[in-house]
């Protein structure tokens, strides 16, 4: 089962707070359950009855003041070094270049690959085992990466790049999100880490470095034409293709091989494909790709064309 | 009152103290600290049941996985609001609303040291409220969250008038929140009641002292970082905006150099609460007074330095994460003695499981929790998964629901008898307190949970993970107890107004000072005192046969400082956290490096010689008060006007400055030197534009014959002030005109 569950680490960056949440919340446990004890004692032992005259007026005593003053001093001081313990194999520093640059735009992310030159959107696609290092930037406003069973979060600010790592012990897909609002629609704004092998990671990423290719037929062909000629050619990149090459919104080259849609707010499949076309504004209100109203036969080639688009 | 009142009988209606008591307008216009209590509480449930509703959407919402209840938009804008409005517009007035009340009864005062400021102060609030709600008219309200974080906030990305309505709301309630507590500050130092000592202070009455320190030293760095906003988004300042070198992550700095205190600011008064009902309900006094009340000093010194936990998350770097883990988690330690002090009042008495006091033993619980989970937040390691999720959510509820909001019920409870002359129905208040628990602990415990699976905070909407949907689902339908909860609590306070048990003076058996008139007490509160010897001074009237020991010297008669120096300093001391906070945003960015125009192209002999006359003018004024005290009218005249013509060659001075760079084609929105350069100084010249008004009020007061008498401590405060604007501009001529040459 794909989850984000900050509970069950699948990495040692991750497992280094999980241990550290671990140590702390059994502290916190025995220091509820022993206040919360004496409250409950008091509140059992202690309740008026009727006729009583008021208790001995006792104003504190200076002794026990200064051990509950000292008892927490002392805690506070041994989860301060696991914190710090924990911090520094969460996130130690970074590597003089990163394997990965992920970047967040309202409301997706851009993933580059600066050693091999691959650009994908919104998933993420890691060779299991090793720790890679993440360089986090933004293009406008404020996002976060999170991917709790992976690695610590962090904030991409505009202007200064953050860093993290990440690491996967076994294959499998996580899920993580963005956590900071950044807008409208901050809640579609998901991450997918895919993690393989690394034989097959780097079959993936030879696969991503080759340019588009969809299905070939008249339909395909007419919605390449149409890519070209309307509007989407002014945001997407399709590599291959000529003219396609900026990069405002997701890079398109290997649509069709992703997972999902609109940052996670829809599985890839050729219907969605075509409901997505039809209205994004109806699927995501708020996101920066308008309605084109595209007809239903330019529907039908366009979203051939991208689904296939591998 | 008929159509045909002349002015003269209006007049006389209002000044009448028996008919204006009557009068309908006496609510509106009043400055009785009673009144103005009951209308910052009155204005705090208003908009409680607005924001209350604001939250019921947003978990309807919320209940189901993918749902379309609500446009994102619409959603981004009800948590806003709901933020917006339960910190500003409710758990504020209403704390002070309380302390209004019941702090200078504490004190035998007869009413608050500025009563005008005090009612200023309430009015600040509806005024806030509006302008922040007018912005739904005015092209939807804002929808960037409470901390209104930038670049999101800054024109390019929320272009609607939203955030600028936010903004100008909050300066507004930000400066009546400064007066009122400049008001609490005056009031404690200048017109404690004879016997109660510093050391004699109910705690209710020390802890919101204290707490507003931490209000003159944190608002007014909130009220700076709205006013480079604003400056940002109307004038096309950089600020905030990376694009014209301006830095999103320094809005967060002085956001939350204000907002932990925040925090504090309205925690505090809920200790306050707790403090005084605890001891009361358990019959013992409080255990450990000095360490209560030192607590309380050490959280609002720490608070102010520990802001940078809410940012482990946006790259300060190593150093500076350790700092603030440190300083985050000492604050703990005082907080938990606060705890264990309360406890431990409660073990060994006779505990009388009333209203109040059972919403402060949840209060002792649920606050227990979220000091523990609280904790976690300062661990920076742990900060970095729970941050911005549902675990955050839950915690800081936990705080503001779990222990202020069941704090503040519980003072109503305990209070409403000497406000009203009524009790509260003891069965009702009963029902909202099991009610709210209940509906509480649902909503709020399984959200921590739905933080550890990975459910981030502010969201519209969700995929259906496992166990998000029914962990939603329960979470919204502790909502509908809650509501209830509060639906009784409104009735409750209503029916018991009307139809409540009579109270008598004192209901509780309490010991403080408040129950010792009439219940609601008289117009200025006290017919005579009881002696004030120890801390409880009821206490010593009931139990002449074992009195509290005597605190500290009974010294008969104490001269307290004038309430209008205090009240003076006390500004002062907020004013400098606005210009510190400007000046730091101005070195801030003076230590980047940065293309066009800076310091080089200032004047600085010329500068120079008008600040002499800045300077000279503190001189003059000191001259004028001297001629004053010596009762040489002529001469306090020529001094003050000399004064006022001094200031006047300063500005003007500074306008050719401003011209001259005008004139070679720098402002505002050129780069970040100039953006900063005109805000600091332009703060500057308003405050002195300001300064020379009220000098010229004076100037006209003293030539119709005012302060004949030679006293006038009013004008010495002016003087304070004038000194204070002088001393601002050593510091703005240090950074700015002399801090290049030294490079």
């Amino acid at each position: 089962m794909q989850t984000s569950n900050a509970l069950d680490p699948q990495s040692p960056l991750a497992r280094a707070i999980y241990d550290l949440g671990i140590v702390s919340g059994v502290v916190f446990a025995l220091i509820f359950v022993i206040v919360t004890g004496a409250i409950i004692y008091a509140i059992f032992r202690f309740r008026a009855r009727a006729g009583e005259p008021d208790p001995k007026q006792i104003a504190g005593n200076r002794k026990v003041e200064i051990a509950w003053t000292i008892i927490p001093f002392m805690i506070v001081i041994f989860l301060l070094a696991m914190t710090l313990g924990a911090m520094n194999r969460a996130d130690p520093p970074p590597a003089p270049s990163p394997d990965l640059v992920v970047t967040g735009h309202q409301f997706w992310w851009q993933v580059d690959y600066p050693g091999s030159g691959a650009i994908t959107a919104n998933e993420i696609h890691i060779p299991t085992g090793k720790p890679l290092s993440v360089r986090l930037e933004s293009k406008d406003v404020l996002h976060e990466f999170w991917v709790p069973k992976l690695t610590r979060k962090m904030t991409n600010v505009p202007g200064q790049s953050n860093h993290i790592w990440i690491q996967a012990d076994k294959p499998g897909t996580y899920i993580g999100q963005c956590s900071e609002f950044c807008g409208a629609q901050h809640a579609w704004m998901r991450i997918l880490v895919v993690a393989d092998e690394p034989s097959k990671f780097e079959e993936w990423q030879r696969a991503q470095l080759r340019p588009g290719q969809a299905a070939t037929s008249d339909t395909t062909a007419k919605g390449l034409a149409l890519f070209q000629t309307s509007t989407c050619i002014n945001c997407h990149a399709i590599r291959g293709v000529a003219g396609a090459d900026l990069r405002v919104a997701p890079d398109l080259t290997h649509v069709g091989s992703r997972r999902q849609l609109g940052a996670g707010i829809l599985e890839n499949t050729p219907a969605n494909m075509r409901l997505w076309l039809k209205s994004p504004q109806h699927i995501k209100p708020g996101a920066l790709m308008p309605d084109f109203n595209l007809t239903d036969e330019q529907l039908n080639q366009l979203s051939e064309y991208l689904s296939t688009l591998q | 009152m008929n159509g045909t009142t002349t002015i003269a009988e209006f007049r006389e209606a209002v000044l009448d103290p028996a008919k204006r008591a009557h009068y309908r307008l006496a609510w509106l216009s009043t400055v009785d600290h009673k009144r103005i209590a009951v209308l910052y509480m009155l204005t705090a449930l208003f908009f409680f049941i607005v924001g209350g509703i604001e939250a019921l959407f947003m978990r309807l919402q919320l209940a189901v996985p993918n749902n379309h209840f609500l446009q994102p938009d619409t959603f981004n804008q009800l948590f806003t609001m709901h933020g917006t409005t339960m910190i500003f517009l409710v758990v504020m007035p209403v704390v002070f609303g309380l302390a209004n009340y019941v702090l200078p009864l504490q004190i035998g005062a007869r009413d608050m040291a500025f009563p005008r400021l005090n009612a200023f102060g309430f009015w600040c609030v509806p005024l806030g409220g509006l302008l922040l709600h007018f912005s739904v008219l005015a092209g939807g309200a804002p929808a960037v969250g409470w901390f209104s974080y930038a670049p999101l906030s800054e024109t390019p990305y929320s272009s609607s008038p939203g955030v600028d309505y936010w903004a100008v709301a909050l300066f507004v309630l930000g400066i009546g929140s400064i007066s009122f507590a400049i008001n609490t500050i005056a009031t404690v130092i200048s017109l404690r009641g004879p016997g109660m000592t510093m050391r004699r202070l109910p705690l209710f009455t020390w802890i919101n002292f204290v707490n507003a320190f931490i209000i003159i030293f944190a608002l007014p760095v909130l009220n700076a970082n709205l006013a480079m906003i604003l400056i940002d988004r109307q004038l096309q300042g950089h600020f905030f905006l990376p694009i014209g070198g301006g830095s999103p992550v320094l809005w967060q700095h002085i956001f939350w150099a204000f907002g932990h205190p925040e925090v504090y600011i309205m925690a505090l008064p809920a200790f306050a609460i707790v403090s005084e009902i605890i001891p009361v309900f358990s019959r013992k006094p409080i255990f450990g007074y000095e360490f209560v009340a030192a607590s309380s000093v050490a959280i609002a010194v720490l608070s102010l330095g520990v802001w940078g936990h809410h940012m482990f998350t946006v790259g300060m770097g190593r150093p500076l994460d350790v700092f603030f883990a440190i300083s985050s988690m000492l604050i703990a330690i005082p907080t938990g003695v606060k705890v264990l002090n309360w406890t431990a009042t409660m073990l060994g008495g006779r505990i009388r499981f009333q209203v109040p006091m059972l919403f402060c033993i949840a209060f002792l619980i649920q606050f227990l929790v979220a000091g523990l989970t609280g904790v976690s937040h300062a661990s920076v390691a742990l900060d970095w998964q729970t941050k911005n999720s549902y675990f955050l959510v839950a915690h800081f509820h936990f705080v503001a629901v779990g222990a202020i909001v069941f704090a503040v019920i519980g003072g109503l409870h305990y209070w409403f008898p000497k406000m009203s002359g009524r009790m509260m129905s003891e069965s009702l208040g009963k029902w909202t307190f099991w009610l709210m628990v209940i509906g509480f602990n649902m909503t709020f415990v399984i959200q921590h949970f739905l933080g550890l699976l990975g459910m981030p905070r502010r969201v519209y909407t969700y995929p259906d993970l496992p166990n998000w949907g029914w962990m939603n689902m329960l979470s919204t339908s502790g909502v509908f107890f809650m509501s209830a909860a509060a639906l009784i609590l409104v009735w409750n306070l209503a029916s018991s107004f009307f139809r409540g048990k009579v109270a008598g003076d004192n209901p509780w058996d309490a010991w403080t000072l408040e129950w010792a008139t009439t219940s609601p007490p008289p117009h200025e509160n006290f017919i005579a005192l009881p002696p004030i010897r120890s801390r409880r001074p009821l206490w010593d009237q009931a139990n002449p046969d074992r009195p509290d020991p005597i605190v500290g010297e009974n010294s008969a008669a104490i001269t307290l400082p004038d309430h209008n120096k205090v009240g003076i300093l006390t500004f002062i001391l907020s004013e400098a956290g606005f210009f510190g906070a400007l000046i730091l945003a101005y070195l801030y960015f003076y230590a980047r490096p940065q293309a066009g125009p800076g310091p080089k192209e200032l004047d600085v002999p010329r500068t120079l010689v008008f600040s002499v006359c800045l300077f000279a003018s503190s001189f003059t004024f000191w001259r004028s008060e001297l001629a004053l005290t010596k009762q040489r009218r002529g001469s306090m005249l020529g001094w003050l006007a000399l004064t006022i013509l001094l200031g006047g060659i300063f500005l003007a001075g500074q306008g050719t400055e401003y011209w001259k760079l005008f004139q070679t084609g720098v402002d505002l929105s050129t780069n970040m030197f100039s953006t900063t350069f005109f805000t600091l100084t332009g703060f500057h010249g308003l405050h002195v534009l300001l300064g020379l008004i009220a000098l010229l009020i004076f100037l006209w007061a003293a030539w119709e014959g005012d302060f004949a008498s030679g006293r006038g401590s009013a004008f010495k405060a002016a003087g304070y002030y004038w000194h204070f604007v002088d001393v601002v501009w050593v510091f703005v001529l240090l950074t700015v005109y002399i801090l290049p040459f030294i490079r």
